[in-house]
This record gives C-alpha cells, structure tokens and sequence, in this order.
C-alpha cells in the first residue's frame, strides 16, 4: 500500500477553506493554472465538481484529465486526497 | 474567458470544447475535426474574422453530422439533459445532475456505451493502454477511455463465466433446475448492472435460494459474506468436494470453523513446535538468571564477608581481647574436636598478640 504524501495529509487534516487549488496532491503550479483559467481556482471547486459527478472515480478522473492534462498518477492522488476529505469531513 | 490576441485555431481542441460547454452550446461529435469546433467558437462566442472561412466548413460540418448519425442513432450530443440521462440510465449507469461541467464527460461516456455494445468481443490488452503516462489529444484519449470501457465489460463477462462455470459444478451434485434458472437470471442481472452494490445483492440472493434446496453451505456466518462477494460460489464448490460425504441438515447450515491459513493475516509459519509452552518474558529471564550468580550464594558470600570485615575490625580496634575470647569461645563451642588444634594455635597467638602490644 502506498503511503500519502505530507501535501495529502495536510489537505485531510482540516477544513480545506479557502485553500487555493495547488494544495491538492497531484495538482502543482501547471495544473493549478490551468484549472483556475477554467474558473476552478479554489480547491472547493473542484470538490464542487468532484462531489456533482456523485464522487465516482472514473469520472472524476476524465473530468481532471480533460480540464488540465493530469495524467494517472495525478489524477489517482487528488482523486485520493478529496475522497480521503469528504469521508473524513462531509 | 475572453481571448485578447490569440485565434481560437490556436487553442487546443479541449479547450474549445470546454469553452462551448461553459457557453451552454451544444458540442459537435466527438470524432469532427478541430476546425469545427474552433467554427462554432468562433460563432457563438469571439466576432473575428475568422468567421469568413466557416462557408466552408460548415458543409464538412453536416457532412460528418449525418456521418455520426448514420453510424449511431442516438446521438448523444443532440439528447437533451434529461435524454442523455434516461440513455445512461437505460445501460445501467446512475448518473448525477447534468450540468455545464459534467454533460461532456457524460457523452462521453454514453458514446463509449454505444461503441461497447457494437463491439462484440473486447480485449484485455487495451486495458494496458490506458495507463500510459504520456498527454494525448482528444482521439487517443477517446480510444484508450473505450479500452477501459471495454476491459471493464470483459472483467464483467469474466466474473460470469465464473459464476456460470461455478453453476455448472453444482449441477452435476444434483442441484434443481430452479436454481440454476435463478442463477443465469442473476448472472444476466449482473450484465446489466454492472455496479457493486447489485454484485454485492447476487451472493445473499443466492444464498437464501440455497437456504430453501438445503444445499451445502459456506461455513461462513451471515455478516462475513457480504464481503465474499464473488468469492461465495467457489469456495462453496470447494468445500462440497472436500466433504462430500456431509449430510445436509434440516437447516441447511453446517458451520464449522475454518482453518486458519497459515502464514495470511499476519499469523506467521511454525516450522517445529517449542519444547515448553513458555512465553518469550520468561525464556529471556531464565537465560538471563542462568547467566548471573543466584541469589542466595549472593547472600550467603555477603553475610561471609560481613562477618569477616566485623572480626578484622574487633582485632584492629578491640586492645582488649574479652569481646575476642569471647567470640572464639564461641565459635569453639560451636565445633569442639575439629577446632582443638585451631584452639591451641589461637591462645598461642593471643599472648603473641598481647606482647606486641
């Protein structure tokens, strides 16, 4: 089993707030530029997006792909990390 | 967003589409060229000049439209909200509230629905390529996302041929037909919904049809098959193999416990069984006592060098020997005959003694 990152623990342990996009794991200054152009610059937007697809991996995954180019790996952490937030604080 | 110099041609074909979406028009099919999308940019959000050139393409544009139609009839980008829904639904997926953001994933996935059903048999080895670390553009992308869909549906059918294998094995020990029957509706269950929640419905089903042909049972209790899953029909063949000779109870229930598996779960391998059933705390003690001096020959050497160290004293400190006599006295009536010789050799030493002083 993979052990979560320092970024991925920091994001899970509080309130995400008003924490900016690039504190997600897997989402760096790339694509947290991109994904703000888009008008998803805070990390509850993408968690807004996250939760209307019903939190389903496959799509949440496409959705990341299609909007900032992440590739598996990325796509697996943030997906992971926003999971991890909403079954510990929804 | 606004574009101050850039053309739509130069933006990439990801971000038109995303831009049409957030402008609510309808997008074009998948499989149309680039400069369609850039076209309907082009009309429905940036006033360019650009606009000269979609004479042109619009002709390609209906030529490839009624090319898609052709090819599929439901075309998920001319459903409405409420079609696209109902279409996903129709194939078994439950699909959240179609907005602006999420319609493109959902023809998306709807079109890879399509494509799977027109397709008969699928390959497992496209299931590779969608782990590929490298960016790609919207046709590869949309190639690799049907091998996964597709792989999908393979892992689907693989989980029924072992259901319907399993099925098989218990036919032969005379099972009744009902049950079968219930078991290929199942299994068609499952091919249509193809969600974990209905897998995890399939195995108490079938365990309840078994309850009533008292067949033979996994040992495990109720709260544990929720997680055999799939897992519940092998392991029921194997235990009717391994005990065939097993009467059926009236109940149908026939628990005994499992062995435990060596060596799983963190229960390690035990090659030799120990000699005395004696725990590590006390193992490490006994080598550790056996190590050091007992504790009464520790005692017993103090109490010796107490009482050597107090005589040393008596004689250094004592110039009067009654307290010495005294102790000598003692000590030779503690043992007469063997001490006489010793006797002798004291009260020669203590005149020698008292001279020097």
């Amino acid at each position: 089993m993979s052990s979560t990152s320092q970024k991925h623990k920091h994001f899970v342990a509080e309130p995400m707030g008003e924490k900016c996009v690039t504190t997600l794991p897997g989402i760096g200054a790339a694509h947290g530029k991109r994904l703000e152009e888009k008008g998803f610059g805070k990390a509850y937007d993408v968690l807004g997006q996250f939760l209307v697809l019903k939190r389903d991996e496959k799509l949440c995954r496409d959705w990341l792909k299609d909007i900032c180019g992440a590739n598996v790996k990325q796509q697996g952490k943030a997906y992971a990390c926003l999971k991890e937030w909403c079954d510990a604080s929804l | 967003m606004s574009l101050f110099v850039e053309d739509p041609a130069y933006l990439s074909k990801s971000r038109l589409k995303s831009d049409l979406v957030a402008h609510n028009v309808a997008l074009p099919p998948t499989k149309s060229k680039k400069e369609v999308y850039v076209d309907l940019h082009l009309k429905h959000i940036a006033h360019n000049n650009a606009a000269e050139f979609s004479s042109d393409e619009e002709d390609q544009e209906e030529d490839v439209a009624d090319k898609e139609e052709d090819a599929e009839i439901p075309d998920p980008s001319c459903l409405t909200d409420d079609d696209l829904k109902a279409a996903l639904l129709e194939h078994g997926v439950k699909a959240g509230p179609i907005v602006a953001s999420t319609r493109a994933l959902y023809e998306n996935k709807l079109r890879r629905l399509l494509q799977s059903e027109g397709h008969g048999c699928l390959n497992g080895v496209e299931k590779g390529v969608l782990y590929s670390d490298s960016e790609e553009e919207n046709g590869e992308k949309e190639d690799e996302e049907s091998g996964s869909e597709r792989a999908k549906e393979e892992t689907v059918e693989q989980s029924d041929q072992a259901q319907q294998r399993s099925s098989q094995v218990e036919s032969r020990r005379s099972l009744t037909t009902s049950t079968d029957s219930e078991r290929e509706l199942n299994g068609s269950n499952v091919q249509e919904h193809w969600s974990r929640s209905t897998r995890l419905d399939k195995p108490i089903v079938d365990k309840y049809t078994i309850n009533n042909q008292s067949l033979y049972y996994t040992p495990k209790e109720s709260p544990c098959i929720r997680d055999m899953k799939l897992s519940q029909e092998p392991v029921e063949d194997m235990l009717q193999e391994m005990f065939p000779n097993t009467e059926a109870t009236p109940t149908g229930i026939c628990a005994t416990r499992r062995r435990p598996i060596k060596g799983a779960a963190g229960r390690p391998f035990q090659y030799a069984y120990p000699d005395t059933p004696a725990s590590p705390t006390t193992l490490e003690r006994r080598e550790v006592e056996r190590r050091l001096v007992p504790f009464q020959i520790q005692i017993l050497v103090f109490v010796i060098v107490a009482c050597l160290l107090y005589l040393i004293y008596v004689c250094v400190e004592d110039y009067s020997f009654s307290p010495f006599v005294a102790l000598l006295d003692s000590l030779d009536q503690g043992s007469d005959s063997e001490e006489g010789p010793l006797l002798q050799a004291e009260t020669q030493d203590t005149p020698a003694l008292s001279g020097q002083e």
